[in-house]
């Protein structure tokens, strides 16, 4: 028997969410190689080929080529961000630390919460260096416009975390997932992201998962018009933009659903 | 001494899948009470369902039926209050941080936590505090999992093998942090398959295999069960003489020699070496899984030759 000690100040609930989401945001961003990819790459991308090139002050839509092209690499870099996050998040529920959070006074919920409010600061990263690149450069856009596409870009980016999540529960490895992260670069290609496609690539482009977010971050300088090398070129209606971001992101959330529903190992 | 009961497990039963439409049950009907300050080990082969009992005291498993409250709560409540916490068995930890960043992130989620200094000073953790998880010994983890579960100043404690990976040294040393933490109170529930971790840290024991209990009394009285030993000689009696011959549970012949089962190795070795011509004596400690075995078969047969027993084929009687 213990002597009459004080009883414990036992409090329910009480944690500091905001706390263990600022130490796991610190954490993500000095894996160097994270933070390399989402932002310094995209970056020097767009500085090289969005801000540099004669052609990057031609008009586009309501702004200029410059600002068509960094909305693009925001997208990107957005995209690989959360693809990257959810899928150390599924590797990470997988390998016990989901146990090891299980004992503590945080809900499960909160560390889908924590989590989401970590990829979307991730994702937010690169589209803000991007953007002040752009805006210390040539790229052009009247200001309601820019903040447009700038939310536009980070919300575009979420059906990314459903990809990514997807990849972490089907593999459960860090090189899957890093491979799915690097899977977008050529996602981005089709998607008409890097450079202005016609043809054929561009018929089978609009039907990959990067093209509905590229466009319609950029919906607001275009209205739809794309922008073509020679010329000739045509518009993509806002529904066919929609009707790809909701497509896919139900693929991939189905895809998610069905993985989760699919394990029934303890770990 | 009556004492409260801190854990209490009516019937608790779980199965899963076994992937060929049926179902294994891995916890098959366990009742348990733990008393305040007890400190007791669950004793079993892998597979016995200690794990799986384990998560289901503290919440990470919801059993199929059966009734499990700690310190009066359900035990999802009893984490999330700080009264109870745990060292895992495997993974719980992120690669990149440091020792001591996961201990300051971990703090972060409990109510009313221990300071960050002090955990990792009764753990032991200080001497590589500022190393990267990924980067630490196997023993190292534990120390710094022992960290984590200290952190919401625990009055109950659940440790699922928790010296596994480690050498002679750390384990002692594991243990002795541990019955500092009893000392003071902590009740101590472990899980472990090896028997002298119960006998040394434990006043209680609950035997465990294939999902049930099957024993539950003082660490002596059950290693006197689990602790059976093989005495075998060079000796061929009659059966006269064999009938006479104590603390034998059961003997099989082998050409010149006999081999005995007993619960008491030395009152049989020193009869049949005072009191009957057997020579070339040997002593061998049963291992745990021939205890179980022999704690779950039937009254046994003299002469029967062992069979090893398969795992469907077999009633379980406790």
């Amino acid at each position: 028997m213990t002597t009459a000690t004080t009883p414990h100040r036992h409090v329910r609930g009480g944690y500091s969410l905001g706390r263990y989401i600022a130490m796991d945001f610190r954490r993500n961003l000095r894996n160097v190689g994270n933070s390399f990819f989402v932002i310094v790459l995209p970056t020097a991308l767009f500085l090289f080929f969005g801000a540099s090139m004669d052609w990057s002050g031609e008009p586009v839509g309501v702004g200029n080529v410059s600002a068509w092209t960094m909305i693009a690499i925001a997208s990107y870099g957005a995209a690989m961000a959360t693809t990257s996050m959810a899928g150390s998040a599924a590797l990470e529920i997988q390998q016990g630390w989901g146990r090891q959070l299980a004992l503590t006074a945080m809900p499960h919920g909160a560390f889908i919460v924590a989590k989401a409010v970590v990829a979307v600061a991730m994702a937010a990263l690169p589209v803000l260096v991007l953007n002040l690149a752009g805006v210390f450069t040539v790229a052009d856009m009247p200001p309601g416009v820019w903040l447009a596409t700038v939310a536009l870009t980070i919300g575009g980016s979420l059906p990314f975390a459903f990809y990514g999540l997807a990849i972490g529960l089907s593999f459960r490895s860090d090189a899957a997932v890093g491979a799915a992260t690097g899977l977008l670069v050529i996602l981005s290609f089709l998607g008409n992201a890097f450079m202005p496609l016609d043809g054929v690539l561009l018929d089978i482009g609009r039907f990959t998962p990067m093209y509905g977010i590229v466009a319609l971050a950029r919906y607001p300088l275009t209205g739809g018009d794309l922008v073509a090398m020679g010329g000739a070129a045509g518009s993509d209606p806002l529904w066919m933009v929609l009707a790809n971001v909701a497509a896919w992101t139900v693929v991939f959330a189905v895809a998610c659903l069905l993985l989760q529903r699919s394990r029934t190992t303890r770990r | 001494m009556v004492s409260e009961s801190v854990i209490s497990a009516r019937d608790v039963r779980m199965s899963f899948p076994d992937g060929a439409g049926g179902h294994v049950h891995a916890v098959a009907g366990v009742d348990l009470e733990v008393a305040r300050g007890e400190v007791l080990a669950l004793l079993g082969p892998n597979g016995a369902g200690k794990t799986t009992l384990l998560d289901i005291l503290l919440g990470l498993t919801t059993p199929r039926s059966g009734d499990v409250s700690v310190g009066g709560l359900s035990p999802r409540a009893a984490v999330q209050s700080g009264m109870l916490s745990a060292l895992l068995q495997t993974g719980g930890l992120l690669p990149d941080l440091t020792a001591a960043e996961t201990v300051r992130m971990i703090a972060t989620l409990h109510a009313d936590p221990a300071g960050v200094d002090e955990v990792i000073d009764t753990a032991g953790v200080r001497p590589f505090a500022s190393r990267p998880v990924g980067k630490c010994s196997g023993g190292q983890q534990q120390r710094l999992r022992f960290a984590l579960a200290l952190l919401p100043r625990p009055e109950i404690v659940v440790l699922d093998e928790p010296t596994a990976g480690m050498d002679v040294a750390a384990r002692h040393e594991f243990w002795g942090r541990m019955r500092a933490q009893a000392d003071e109170g902590v009740t101590v529930v472990f899980a472990t398959h090896y028997l002298e971790e119960a006998e040394q840290f434990a006043r209680r024991t609950v035997l465990m295999d294939r999902g049930r209990v099957l024993a539950d009394g003082p660490t002596d009285e059950v290693r006197a069960r689990a602790g059976a030993a093989y005495v075998t000689v060079s000796w061929t009696p009659t059966a006269a003489e064999l009938a006479q011959v104590p603390h034998v549970l059961r003997a099989d012949r082998e050409g010149a020699r006999t081999t005995f089962r007993t619960e008491d190795s030395d009152g049989l070795a020193r009869y049949l070496l005072t009191a009957t011509g057997a020579r070339g004596l040997t002593v061998r400690p049963a291992s745990l899984e021939e205890a179980f075995r022999l704690l779950t078969e039937d009254s046994p047969t003299p002469g029967d030759t062992e069979h090893p027993v398969t795992a469907d084929s077999e009633e379980v009687t406790a």
